[in-house]
């Protein structure tokens, strides 16, 4: 009893001591990190609280500033239709761009992961544009794209064919600002990449000894074990699609007839072309309820379509009629 | 990530704020230096919206001023593409130019001072002096708000050469625009890329009011609170349907728009034969080596030519803190030795232009008789809320010159915009 007792106290004073120690080793601690709390508190955390704040108010720039409650939002959805319109053009756009990008990524990433001399200078290339600013990639594309003395025109023209003014044309815009926004894709390529180089090889050498071709391999080992990588990229690519302002402000300025509007940049000429602030702020907000409703929702069906290493189906009946679906060609 | 994406939009969203909150302290720490460094320096903070060789007279000008008054220093602001952004930043942070080049009183009289009192006083201006109606683009309730600086009408400019190839007599004032485009249609060679006329993908509806007003209407009424019967009656269907009718049967390239050379550049080129304009580009032009000529802008038969005026002037902020030497400032860029320096505007003061003999020059002369014609007053001075109306307006005339109905995009843009003027 006593023994404990005295124990106890000797733990106690330690711990004490240690406490001392600790105190100051906490304030070590919060001094190292207090640079990036600081930072996130003064440039996220608060211009977010306040941006939900102006978006209750009429708040120009020049002017007064009048407390308007839900008026922002009221006005947004049932008076505007110029919202609906931007709206559908971003839906439109990631519908096109969201697929295609996933494709063209997983793509290039299989391309280099086949065992071939210099495939770190392609690696290089394709990731290239990553590193070019927005600005110039647009500045680029314009010139890619311009009707008369463009370089797609001119090799279109090669092979007999009158090509269209990309940016000019209705029709054809958005589909421009789709394949130049798949360009900057390289980070997306490269964790394609490790997750392809995370696979096992003896999952290919099983498989093969059971039969399986190239193809088979690639729908039935590839695909199932880069899941994970997929639902990320997935969801960055979504965020992107929502976020797609640099090219459609340089490159079309939102025309022709607003046939590229992106919301995002609806609500950029609402903040800086006529100076709404709150009513730019309340289309802000309803942004990031989009994009978090669409991240959740991918999420919650994640878990019918994601699998992490170690993890069992749920069903095993499923993945036996699976095995078995796999032996008849 | 989810949160990322919103972050960086409202971060964009609050850098005014920020940039306010930096701005106010740099207002302080400013004029504390001042005060503590002794000596009466000065320093004049003056914002235009010019560039290049505009900009460089400009500082000129302001050099000028230091030099005549000891102690000061003319700092000139550059806003260029951005001017509206970082005026309104400047109003909203409280911390403004104390002179700055302004058109757009509507939106900003609130925070301009108001220069009747010191127009009133100073004779030195000689108000009588300037041409007569400059003044009122810069009133806003009876207050004067801007002091004329510049101002230009538009022409329509020919290239000589062009039309001595196709054998067709120059355009003489009072021409109309049926004549116009017959013309347009002659000079046009597609095989040479050659095109008649330059229509603008992308129109400022300021512009175009002179068209308008011309085949009698307006885009809203005069009282400033209707614009059903006026923005899409058929008189102004008809002026705007004229210039995506001629993109439509090849009379006339579209220009300006994404990746497409501006009219300015093509006129330039020597492969449009008329363009339409303020004087802007005219020194351009001389120099490019192209023989241009001028006229005032063709009529709709039988109804009188109207034109717009494209005004800029000065006004003193009202948070300024030295409003005497900003008025001293803006006397002085409105002075006749000044305005002499400044090339690109057309001279405001009747005694600079005649001492100059502006008006006898044919080059200069179609600017004059089209200043005679406006004395129609714009939409934006009429209805507080016209911005916004413009929006659909800009959407509605685009589409035209792709090939839309002008009265049916413009009574959508009709439909559109009702809610703005309740």
């Amino acid at each position: 009893m006593a023994q404990t007792y005295l124990q106890n106290t000797r733990e106690q004073t330690a711990a004490l001591k240690a406490l001392k120690k600790r105190r100051w080793g906490g304030a070590a601690l919060y001094l190292f990190i207090f640079p990036w709390v600081f930072g996130f508190i003064v440039f996220t955390l608060g211009p977010l609280l306040f941006s939900l704040i102006i978006s209750f108010f009429d708040w120009p720039i020049v002017g007064k500033v009048t407390f308007i409650g839900l008026d922002n939002y009221v006005e947004m959805f049932t008076d505007d239709p110029m919202f609906w319109k931007s709206l559908f053009v971003t839906l439109k756009f990631a519908v096109l761009f969201v697929p295609l990008n996933i494709v063209v990524a997983l793509g290039l990433a299989m391309l280099l992961n086949q065992k071939v001399r210099g495939s770190a200078i392609f690696r290089t290339a394709f990731y290239l544009p990553s590193v070019i600013s927005g600005v110039a990639l647009a500045m680029i594309w314009s010139w890619v794209y311009s009707g008369d003395y463009g370089i797609l025109n001119y090799f279109l023209s090669i092979f007999g064919i009158q090509g269209p003014d990309w940016l000019n044309d209705t029709k054809w815009s958005l589909v421009a600002m789709v394949v130049a926004s798949l360009w900057g894709q390289g980070s997306m390529m490269l964790i394609f990449l490790a997750g392809l180089k995370g696979i096992p090889r003896d999952l290919y050498e099983s498989a093969s000894i059971d039969g399986a071709g190239k193809i088979r391999q690639f729908f039935s080992v590839t695909i199932p074990m880069i899941t994970p990588t997929i639902l990320f990229n997935l969801i960055t690519s979504i965020i992107a699609a929502f976020q797609q302002l640099t090219l459609a402000l340089l490159l079309t300025g939102g025309g022709p007839l607003k046939s590229t509007y992106f919301y995002a940049m609806y609500m950029y000429e609402n903040a800086f072309k006529y100076f709404k602030m709150g009513y730019s702020a309340a289309n802000a907000w309803f942004m990031f309820l989009i994009v978090l409703t669409l991240t959740f929702l991918v999420f919650k069906s994640s878990e019918a379509w994601v699998f992490y290493e170690g993890e069992m189906k749920k069903n095993p009946q499923k993945k036996l009629k699976a095995r078995k679906g796999g032996q008849t060609p | 990530m989810k949160k990322r994406i919103s972050l960086i939009v409202l971060a964009t969203t609050m850098m005014v704020s920020v940039l306010s909150a930096c701005g106010g302290k740099d207002g302080s720490t400013g004029t504390a230096s001042q005060e503590s460094g002794g000596t009466n320096q000065k320093t004049l903070r003056f914002a235009t919206w010019d560039t290049g060789d505009a900009l460089k007279i400009e500082q000129d000008i302001a050099k000028k001023f230091e030099s005549d008054h000891p102690g000061t220093k003319v700092q000139v602001e550059a806003y260029a593409d951005g001017f509206d952004q970082k005026l309104a930043a400047g109003f909203g942070a409280a911390n403004p130019p104390d002179v700055m080049y302004m058109w757009d009183f509507p939106t900003y009289h609130q925070s301009l001072e108001p220069l009747d009192s010191f127009a009133d006083k100073d004779k030195d201006l000689n108000i009588d002096d300037f041409y007569k109606g400059l003044f009122n683009y810069g009133k806003i309730d009876g207050k004067l708000y801007g002091i004329p600086a510049g101002f230009t009408t538009r022409v329509v400019y020919y290239n000589k050469k062009l039309f001595d190839a196709a054998g067709i007599p120059y355009p003489k004032d009072g021409w109309t625009w049926s004549e116009f485009q017959e013309i347009s249609q002659k000079l046009t060679d597609k095989s040479k890329k050659q095109y008649g006329f330059g229509a603008r993908a992308e129109n400022d509806t300021y512009d175009l009011q002179g068209f308008v007003w011309s085949n009698g209407s307006s885009f809203i009424s005069p009282d400033g609170k209707t614009i059903e019967g006026y923005m899409n009656s058929k008189e102004t269907a008809e002026s705007i349907q004229m210039f995506g009718d001629m993109v439509k049967n090849g009379s006339a390239v579209l220009t300006g728009g994404k990746g497409q050379q501006s009219g300015d550049d093509i006129f330039k080129a020597g492969k449009i034969a008329m363009w339409e304009s303020g004087i802007w580009p005219l020194e351009s032009f001389k120099q490019a080596g192209i023989d241009v000529g001028t006229v005032e802008i063709p009529a709709f038969t039988g109804k009188p030519v109207k034109g717009v005026l494209a005004e800029s002037a000065l006004s003193i902020a009202k948070d300024s803190k030295q409003k005497d030497l900003a008025w001293e400032f803006v006397k002085y860029y409105v002075s006749n030795e000044s305005i002499k320096m400044r090339v690109a505007d057309l001279p405001v003061r009747q005694s600079v232009v005649n001492e100059l003999k502006k008006d006898q020059d044919p080059l200069y002369k179609p600017y004059y008789t089209m200043l005679e014609r406006s004395d129609n007053t714009p939409a934006f001075l009429l209805n507080p809320k016209w911005n916004e109306v413009n929006r659909q307006l800009s959407a509605a005339v685009e589409a035209v010159m792709h090939g839309g109905n002008a009265q049916e995009v413009l009574n959508q843009a009709v439909k559109d915009s009702e809610r703005y003027l309740k």
